[in-house]
């Protein structure tokens, strides 16, 4: 058990629904998604397979953000959802620059994008063999915004030097669990305090053709046609694999201490936090969730929080064949006693806005937290043939309204890393 | 409930880098002054601007291979490769096995920022793709799609948590984890993650390892435009001497085991005694002591040396050397092969020497020319600064043998 509360004060999410958590908020519980039809740039006729994605629409950006640098200086695009979404976090949590003076960043992002335009420059004019010098007289041709000029760090960077923060900076890899372990991480560095304030998400996009025939190869993604954009049903016996989306989130986390000082209003307690490796294959999970499951206890027993103290699992629900089986079993074997997973609500919410991969965690993290405040859960659409081997309540097709006093908000990565967060309904006088 | 008071020592280290396979391989390079520093040779491409490099031997890449399952080496850009060799070599010096000592592990792994396969990759795809007004898109999602032109593994070998993978498969390790990346940052963000959990009694033995490489001519045109390595032709780092002409980059990976202190039998320790870091090394809190030894990151440009000599001259240190002439400037594992050669300095009561270092930026600094010395040397300062302006001080005392 923590003796310093860690909660959350701000919050900013960019995903296919908006620039803005509330737009995400109110259209996840009208039960909407926000998947569209997708075909990579320069690949318009339909022939690429992943024909549907869960894209950042332009169109919907407020006046009021028109106006940020993130789009005016060079950067990739996952970086710009990352940084607007760190700023909206921390104008939502109403710090005063002097208060961001000594915040650390953690921020998630996803291997670099490559841009074929700058790949093309190392090949040679007359048609030979690729190669490097050829690139570098053409140096000034290079993108601005493509990985050859944005290492992996930029976004933290960037968000540390635009909100001036000068705590700690910290750059975490670890593919779809990414955000979920910079929110985790940044929650023990305040328990341990070391900062009082973090700003920790991350951001991340896919929606190019390299990544994703890479994804549709590995059997990730999905190539289904039949139901057109609703084709993103976790748990459903139909589903056929993930659906990408793209954006960024990040969340301002405070030690309890600090945030009423400010007379901040906190939305959730974060209350503890586990990761865990499932030592079993690089592209698919263990077949009953073990690793899931140890991190799901590992942030039980990081809260001092009881299985049967849980009532709502926001799921990493990625919509592919193994991860939902895999996460049921998990589910079931941590809330086993008195079968306590039949009393458990479930929700996927990357059928509503697609999976954001490194960036997943954030925008989950932050409806989770919405649903304890609110004691609103969001519905996991399109599910509507429930497999035979997910049998818990998934929250189908409807928001509902019921108690949610503690929630856990799963994240899983590529190469079998797991992580799971403990959030709890904020309370004056602890839990 | 961390408990800060708690010493932490390293218990074990091992490494693969450009001087070598193993700790004592790097040991006796940067005692010896050999620099691991050499022609940079790669069969994708060729650069008469950058001419120098810090490879890993392939004679040490077999060697490292040994330690991968055949199975998973498919997964695994060589760096990843050596960084398991790494882990399986630091614990073997701390006499652990995981899976069969009953000790809790947590496993902490750092990669560079920039990852493996690109041009490689992409090189000959986009040659055949290649039409008036750049690539044909179609054309290239044929290749890739119905003839299966690019590597499927291909976003796999690009994570940054590939290390984390394929270290947890190789060990079999289903415990406490995280990914970082880039250099000092990732190192410490890893080191501190380490020892945080070492101070909560969470778990009883941390696995902290880095890999990277930058031999690639996207991600080394990058580092030569952000003015990080020289491309004068230059084949000699020199740090902190004047005649410095920028940075030459390496290769390669280190691991450290971390353990409770009084958790170990007796015997010499080394122990990590502060962390600290700061986006502004200038700004860096130094302890308020005076150092016997003091380990600098640099980077072979005089002015920057220079700068970065003036918080050296803040420590007082009786010594002071750097391990970059002998790897090449790492992107993976920058501050855990700083630590390692301090932990053998404190060792051996030995100081090596900054090799190739003629004329010091600051000649009333205690820069160690030519030669190693004997020394008695207590304890350590590490002071790592990145090239994207984060820097980091790690502080480490030795305790001898009773």
């Amino acid at each position: 058990m923590s003796a310093t509360r860690i909660v959350i004060t701000g919050m900013g999410a960019v995903t296919g629904f908006g620039f803005e958590w509330q737009t995400l908020w109110e259209k996840m519980l009208g039960a909407e998604h926000c998947v569209c039809p997708w075909q990579p740039d320069g690949v318009g006729d339909g022939t690429f397979p992943v024909r549907y994605a869960a894209a950042v629409d332009m169109t919907l950006l407020p006046e009021a953000l028109k106006d940020h640098p993130a789009w005016n200086i060079a950067l990739e695009k996952r970086s710009r959802f990352g940084w607007v979404a760190a700023t909206q976090a921390v104008n939502d949590s109403r710090l005063a620059p002097d208060q961001l003076r000594e915040a650390a960043v953690l921020c998630a992002s996803g291997a670099p994008q490559h841009m074929l335009a700058d790949m093309l420059l190392t090949l040679a004019p007359d048609g030979s063999a690729p190669g490097w010098q050829h690139l570098m007289p053409r140096a000034g041709q290079v993108n601005a915004e493509g990985s050859l000029r944005q290492s992996n760090d930029r976004l933290a960077r960037v968000i540390a030097d635009g909100l001036g923060c000068e705590g700690p900076v910290i750059n975490i890899s670890s593919a779809c669990a990414g955000a979920s372990q910079a929110i985790g991480n940044a929650f023990q560095m305040i328990r341990r305090g070391e900062v009082n304030v973090a700003i920790a998400g991350g951001a991340d996009s896919v929606l190019n053709l390299d990544t994703m025939a890479a994804l549709y190869l590995l059997g990730a993604a999905s190539s289904e046609q039949r139901w057109g954009v609703d084709l993103c049903r976790p748990f459903d016996r139909n589903r056929s694999g993930l659906i990408a989306g793209e954006g960024g989130g990040f969340v301002v986390l405070e030690s309890l201490e600090h945030a009423l000082a400010r007379g901040a209003t906190p939305y959730a307690e974060v209350l503890g936090f586990g990761s865990s490796l499932d030592a079993y294959k690089v592209t698919a999970p263990q077949p009953e969730g073990r690793g899931a499951a140890l991190a799901m206890q590992a942030a039980l027993d990081d809260a001092g929080l009881r299985a049967q103290q849980i009532d709502l699992i926001n799921a990493h629900g990625t919509s592919t064949p193994l991860n939902d089986v895999a996460e049921t079993l998990a589910i079931k074997s941590v809330f086993a006693e008195h079968r306590h997973y039949r009393s458990l609500t479930v929700s996927a919410n990357k059928s509503q806005f697609g999976h954001l991969i490194a960036a997943a965690g954030a925008p989950e993290c932050m409806v989770t937290a919405l649903a304890c405040l609110n004691d609103l859960v969001t519905p996991t659409v399109n599910l509507h043939d429930v497999d035979e081997q997910c049998d818990l309540d998934y929250c189908a097709g409807q928001a509902v309204s019921r108690r949610v006093d503690f929630a856990l908000s799963n994240s899983f990565g590529f190469g079998g890393l797991n992580t799971s967060l403990a959030l709890g309904k904020y309370r004056e006088h602890g839990q | 409930m961390t408990d800060a008071t708690v010493r932490v020592a390293i218990a074990g280290s091992g490494c693969v880098l450009p001087s070598g396979w193993g700790v004592q391989r790097f040991w006796s390079a940067a005692s010896e002054a050999r620099s691991g520093i050499a022609l940079l040779q790669s069969k994708w491409f060729h650069s008469e601007r950058v001419t120098a490099f810090g490879h890993v031997s392939d004679e040490d890449h077999q060697t490292s291979r040994q330690d991968v399952a055949q199975n998973l080496q498919r997964y695994c850009p060589p760096s990843v490769i050596w960084g398991v060799s790494a882990v399986r070599q630091a614990l073997a010096e701390a006499g652990l096995e995981p899976g069969n000592d009953g000790l809790r592990y947590g496993l902490y792994c750092c990669q560079g920022g920039y990852t493996h396969p690109s041009l490689v990759a992409y090189g000959e795809l986009l040659h055949e793709c290649r039409n008036e007004s750049g690539a044909d898109m179609r054309r290239l999602a044929q290749r890739v799609l119905q003839e299966r032109a690019l590597d499927p593994f291909l976003v796999l070998k690009s994570l940054s948590n590939g290390l984390l993978g394929i270290v947890s498969l190789a060990l079999k390790l289903e415990c406490e984890c995280n990914a970082y990346m880039q250099g000092v940052a990732g190192n410490l963000a890893a080191l501190r993650q380490a020892c945080a959990a070492l101070q909560s009694g969470r778990i009883d033995a941390a696995i902290v390892v880095g890999a990277g490489s930058e031999l690639d001519p996207l991600a080394l045109a990058a580092l030569a435009e952000a003015g990080v390595i020289s491309t004068d032709g230059s084949q000699t780092l020199r740090a902190f001497d004047r005649q410095g002409t920028g940075g030459i980059a390496g290769e390669g990976a280190a691991a450290l085991i971390l353990r409770r202190a009084d958790d170990l039998a007796d015997g010499p320790q080394t122990c990590l005694a502060g962390l600290s870091a700061h986006p502004r090394v200038g700004s860096l809190n130094l302890p308020d002591k005076q150092i016997d030894l003091l380990v600098s990151s640099a980077s072979g440009d005089p002015y920057k040396d220079a700068d970065l000599a003036r918080t050296l001259a803040r420590a007082g240190a009786a010594h002071i050397t750097s391990s970059v002439p002998v790897t090449g400037i790492l992107s993976g594992a920058p501050s855990l092969v700083d630590l390692i050669l301090a932990r053998n300095a404190l060792h051996a009561q030995r100081v090596p020497p900054i090799i190739g270092l003629q004329q010091p930026v600051d000649p009333r600094l205690p820069f160690v020319l030519g030669e190693g010395r004997d020394a008695v040397l207590r304890d350590c300062l590490v002071i790592n600064r990145d090239d994207n302006g984060f820097s980091a001080c790690y502080q480490l005392d030795y305790q001898a043998a009773d």
